[in-house]
């Protein structure tokens, strides 16, 4: 019983976790990292050589940048009475979108993709970054930070809750200063809620786009299947659904723009005494 | 044994009420007062204020009627300004909180610093927020003082994290809410200066162990954020408050132990039940002299606190108190119950009920031990020795505040523990309190923290965490896929949030809830820990709730759940459990006299074959009932002695005398090896069996020895053909948690105290005060119980 593996394995046995590790007879002593191995059910994992990245050009090491230009006519303002009550200059617009690797939340899950897009003379301007390592993470961070301006209104699908505040962990794990809490930050899924809340089965960005926005999609590749897509491509395995998760991402903040222009359209986004009820 | 009664007596006519009660129960039960302790009044030692204290803080303070220090609180603020961690261990109500405060109200206000202070539960947490409050607004100090807690509010939350001067939490919060988000936290963590830890003597064994992996992350979470906050630590008194405020924090650690503060007169008694079958060496239970005292007590108007053992105790003992004095429905209950696994607002109900007095009895597990602010209480009765001395001490001293005389009174079961103490007067009074162990690098507990702690921040490699290495547990976290290497570093990269799923509270997980369906309804009217599931939560168990009987219908294992009704039994139950062991492997060895003791770990397993059921008050048992349900299995670590057949076979005319003797020596060891360790006697734990689980031995109900097959079925002791008995002490933990390996230490001082309890004591063949309860009937053959296991012990000595 000199192994701790078993020992271990037992132990949560007796703590009322359930074991998933085969029983095991130690004939010799094996050393501590092949007991914790048998303990955590895993073995030693030959190193792959990284992969090729999907696309894009390394900005600095471990990060990745893809741009896409889209002619996108539409008016140069955009009223948004929540924020100011003079119309927005459309240039101030940061529609922005980040893939995480997971939904736990706590410091240990992090953003290894951030999208944004931004509107200049009848043209809407897509930027990309991703990581390639988990080193390259400061400097990504840093280069999203250099493109927030003084002025900038950042426009997000349920980015107040979730996106903005685990960038802004980040940013402070990586002590990279920034203005992510100073500005106008305009969460179109607010608005949406409340215009829909009632007429559609949920209020999910993919619903909202092909059922308001009437936006179809090919070949996307769920939310949820992100982390893995990356991960993949992290430990070598496959790059394929990484681009895929690119394309996805892309397509999240070009919705994010016509989505404003909607709910613009549809009086969603005026400030009213509630309607319903 | 009677001790200094005599004193009493030359008292009559004491103007003190509590002295009047004290003789007039040693003219009446003398016999039974084994003990009488009397700590004199001590009169206060102060200290001036600090220089450098602000004028406001002292005006706050002189406005609250405190115009100079305790000599203790003066001593840790010196210590804290020249910037030493302290622990400071003084009695209940000594104004060990004036200690802490007074440092991180100066620093909050003029170097705008900020502090966190850790309770071990809520209640305690609020209390002290409630304090805060009043010193703030007495002296309009403009402190913000929040708690942090399981039921603080989402909004609330934000303006707690980025406007508290100083946060009051608990450490379950600190290592599930606070530290997996410690950048929400990071304008908190940029002014940390002081961290306030209360009640440190409970973070002992398991939970002891988890807290100082939780301090050794807020620590490197703190070191990320620049910061090193000094900690003050406080402990009840404990014999080692140096030694294990060091191993909490893994640092260097001033200890303050004399208090400058007042106390009452207090009187203590040692009480043992008469004797009501001297054959069988069988007394009176405590339970019925806890009873008498307190309806005598609570008739005289006094304010009285009972302390049972169990949780079914506390239901009993309530219920006895209340069909006294709460028969009139429509008066408020005199009587209350308090004990863990009562929700939340039934307990904070309670505080308040005796805060405000309008309570005149309460009965208690170790809940109130602990410094809840329940006022002040005038008799404190113990129904059986907490099972050390340090606890023993802590209860006694939940009456008697605000400097009134107290009385205090410790009732002996018949358990050999309780009886080695309450004979032992001398060692009772004297003996310095018993030390407070922790394994913080035990291997499972290190595991849960490395994985939270990389959660929170990444390891770099040739990264400690506290004085473990870390580079096997990084490795394999690595190929599990929990965690991303990448040239030097190694980051958290699951999509998981490892601290949801470790407890602090044990090693064990899942609680069971106790679900009330009656009335077509779902309620949760308990919760029970899961190492005592199986033996309260049975189908058929009496589960009691404010001396409420439930009957448990239905226990569903997996999904945790005990499903019962009420009931209006008047009987309750109690489990019959049997357990065998299985050596696992040996760590050390050595001889013992003729045999061996050796210290290593062990498979233990528990199962719970049926229950009793007992009548109120008669406890006649009036029948039994059937229990089937997974058997409790625990791999631990034990001590254990050995003795070869052949010396057995010369010592003994048969086995089932050699069977005897180890069961008598296995009762005494475990008395005295409780004695030794800071164990609740329910932490350590014995047994006598073979050492490959083949066969073990239990008591009939004459007390002789009854040899098992591994299916617990009673056998011949001769049917066999090898013979060697092992007597076992066990730790009840899962991984052990650091008691047997001292015993084994002391194996042969252990043994010598067990020959000496053995020898020294007057009963006849054998008594629960040295060998345990047994019958010595005529046909036991020429040898008593008791000189059987001395024999044993004998041969185990030098």
């Amino acid at each position: 019983m000199s192994n701790v593996a078993d020992r271990l394995r037992l132990l949560r046995k007796d703590a009322g976790l359930v074991s998933r590790l085969p029983a095991h007879v130690a004939t010799t002593v094996p050393s501590r990292v092949d007991s914790l191995r048998k303990l955590l059910h895993t073995r030693e994992r030959s190193v792959q050589k990284p992969l090729a990245a999907p696309a894009g050009t390394e900005i600095a090491p471990g990060v990745r940048y893809v741009e896409h230009s889209f002619a996108f006519e539409t008016e140069p303002d955009l009223h948004v009475p929540r924020l100011a009550d003079a119309a927005i200059d459309r240039r101030r617009l940061l529609c922005f979108d980040t893939e995480t690797t997971g939904l736990a939340g706590g410091v240990g899950t992090r953003a290894f993709m951030i999208g944004v897009a931004s509107w200049d003379a009848n043209a809407l301007t897509v930027r990309q970054l991703y990581l390639t390592t988990i080193a390259g993470e400061l400097e990504m961070l840093k280069i999203f930070a250099s493109w927030l301006r003084e002025d900038t209104v950042l426009v997000s699908y349920n980015g107040k809750s979730y996106d903005a505040p685990l960038l802004k962990g980040r940013l402070r794990l990586n002590r990279v200063p920034h203005r992510l809490g100073e500005l106008m930050h305009a969460d179109w899924l607010h608005p949406t809620r409340r215009a829909y809340r009632e007429i559609l089965p949920n209020c999910r960005l993919a619903t909202v786009e092909r059922e308001i926005l009437k936006i179809v999609r090919d070949d996307d590749l769920p939310g949820s299947q992100a982390p893995a897509a990356w991960l993949a491509f992290l430990r070598g395995q496959s790059s394929r659904d990484l681009s895929r998760v690119l394309d996805h991402n892309r397509q999240d903040v070009i919705t994010l723009m016509h989505l404003g222009d909607h709910l613009a359209r549809s009086g969603a986004l005026r400030v009213e005494p509630k309607i319903r009820k | 044994m009677t001790l200094s009664i005599e004193k009493t007596r030359s008292h009559p006519l004491a103007a003190s009420a509590i002295e009047n009660l004290v003789t007039r129960w040693a003219d009446k039960y003398g016999d039974r007062i084994t003990g009488y302790i009397r700590r004199p009044a001590q009169a206060a030692r102060y200290a001036e204020f600090p220089e450098e204290l602000s004028a406001d803080i002292r005006e706050a303070l002189e406005r609250r009627g405190v115009e100079r220090l305790y000599s203790h609180q003066r001593e840790a603020w010196d210590h804290v300004q020249a910037g030493h961690h302290v622990v400071v261990v003084t009695p209940t109500a000594s104004g060990k909180t004036l200690g802490y405060n007074l440092p991180v109200i100066e620093a909050v206000r003029t170097a705008r610093a900020k502090a966190l202070y850790l309770f071990p539960t809520k209640a305690l947490a609020q209390d002290q927020v409630a304090e805060l409050l009043e010193l703030n607004r007495a002296g309009d100090l403009g402190l913000r003082t929040y708690t942090f807690d399981g039921d603080t509010p989402n909004d609330a939350r934000q303006v707690i994290r980025i406007k508290g001067d100083i946060v009051v939490s608990n450490p379950d919060m600190l290592h599930q809410a606070i530290l997996p988000h410690h950048t929400k936290w990071a304008q908190f963590f940029e002014s940390l200066r002081f961290v306030v830890i209360d009640e440190v003597h409970t973070y002992r064994g398991v939970f002891g162990s988890h807290v100082a992996n939780v301090i050794r992350r807020l620590r490197r979470v703190c070191a990320f954020y620049g910061v090193s906050p000094i900690f003050i630590l406080c402990s009840a008194t404990i014999g080692n408050p140096k030694e294990h405020a060091e191993a909490l924090l893994g640092e260097s650690v001033h200890a303050i132990t004399q208090s400058g503060a007042p106390c009452g007169e207090r009187h203590v008694l040692l009480w043992n039940p008469p004797v009501i079958n001297p054959d069988l060496g069988m007394r009176a239970s405590a339970r019925s002299q806890s009873m008498r005292l307190a309806r005598h007590a609570i008739r005289l108007k006094m304010k009285t606190i009972v302390f049972a053992q169990s949780r079914l105790m506390v239901e009993v003992l309530t219920k006895y108190l209340k069909d006294v004095f709460d028969n009139d429905p429509r008066k408020a209950p005199r009587i209350r119950a308090y004990r863990g696994g009562y929700l939340p607002t039934e307990r904070r109900e309670t505080e308040r009920a005796l805060r405000s007095g309008h309570v005149d009895g309460v009965v208690s597990t170790s809940a109130l031990e602990l410094g809840v602010d329940i006022g002040a209480l005038d008799v404190a009765i113990l129904n059986g020795f907490p099972g050390s001395i340090a606890a023993t001490w802590q209860r006694l001293g939940r009456a008697g505040r605000r400097q009134q005389p107290s009385l205090g009174v410790m009732i002996a079961s018949s358990q050999a523990l309780d009886q080695y103490v309450v004979r032992h007067p001398e060692f009772f009074a004297a003996s310095p309190p018993e030390h407070a162990r922790i394994a913080p690098d035990q291997l499972l507990i290190l595991l849960d923290h490395i994985r939270c702690a990389a959660f929170e921040l990444p390891f770099v490699t040739g990264d400690r965490f506290g004085e473990a290495d870390v580079g096997d547990f990084l490795e394999v976290l690595s190929e599990s896929g929990v965690l991303h290497h990448e040239g030097e570093r190694w980051d958290w990269i699951a999509d998981s949030y490892p601290a949801g799923a470790v407890s602090l509270r044990s090693v064990a997980d899942g609680n069971f809830v106790v679900v009330d369906r009656s009335a077509g309804k779902q309620l949760i009217i308990a919760e029970v820990d899961f190492s005592s599931a199986a033996l309260t939560l049975y189908e058929g168990a009496i589960y009691m709730v404010q001396s409420r009987p439930y009957q448990v219908e239905k226990l569903d294992w997996d999904g945790r759940k005990a499903f019962v009704t009420p009931t209006t039994a008047d009987y309750y139950t109690d489990a019959i459990d049997f357990t065998k062991l299985k050596v696992l492997d040996r760590f050390d060895g050595s001889n013992a006299g003729e045999g061996t003791c050796h210290h290593g770990e062990v498979h233990v397993v528990r199962h719970v074959s049926g229950y009793k059921k007992i009548k109120f008050y008669s406890h006649e048992n009036i029948g039994y009932g059937p229990v089937t349900l997974p058997d409790q299995e625990l791999h631990t670590s034990a001590v254990w002695w050995q003795l070869t057949e052949v010396s057995l076979e010369r010592a003994f005319a048969s086995r089932q005398e050699a069977l005897d003797g180890f069961l008598g020596a296995a009762y005494a060891l475990h008395t005295v090896a409780a004695v030794r360790v800071m164990a609740d006697g329910r932490d350590l734990q014995k047994a006598v069996g073979s050492g490959d689980a083949a066969w073990f031995a239990t008591r009939d109900t004459q007390g002789r020895g009854q040899w098992r097959d591994a299916n617990g079925a009673p056998r011949d002791p001769d049917s066999t053909a090898h013979f060697l008995p092992t007597l076992y002490l066990y730790d009840n933990f899962p991984g052990g948690i650091g008691l047997s390996e001292p015993l084994f230490r002391q194996a042969a001082e252990l043994v010598q105290q067990a020959i000496d309890l053995v020898q020294g004591c007057e009963c006849s063949g054998g008594c629960p005060a040295c060998i345990g309860p047994v019958l010595n009937s005529e046909d036991s053959g020429v040898s008593t119980q008791r000189e059987r296991a001395a024999t044993v012990l004998g041969l185990l000595g030098a």
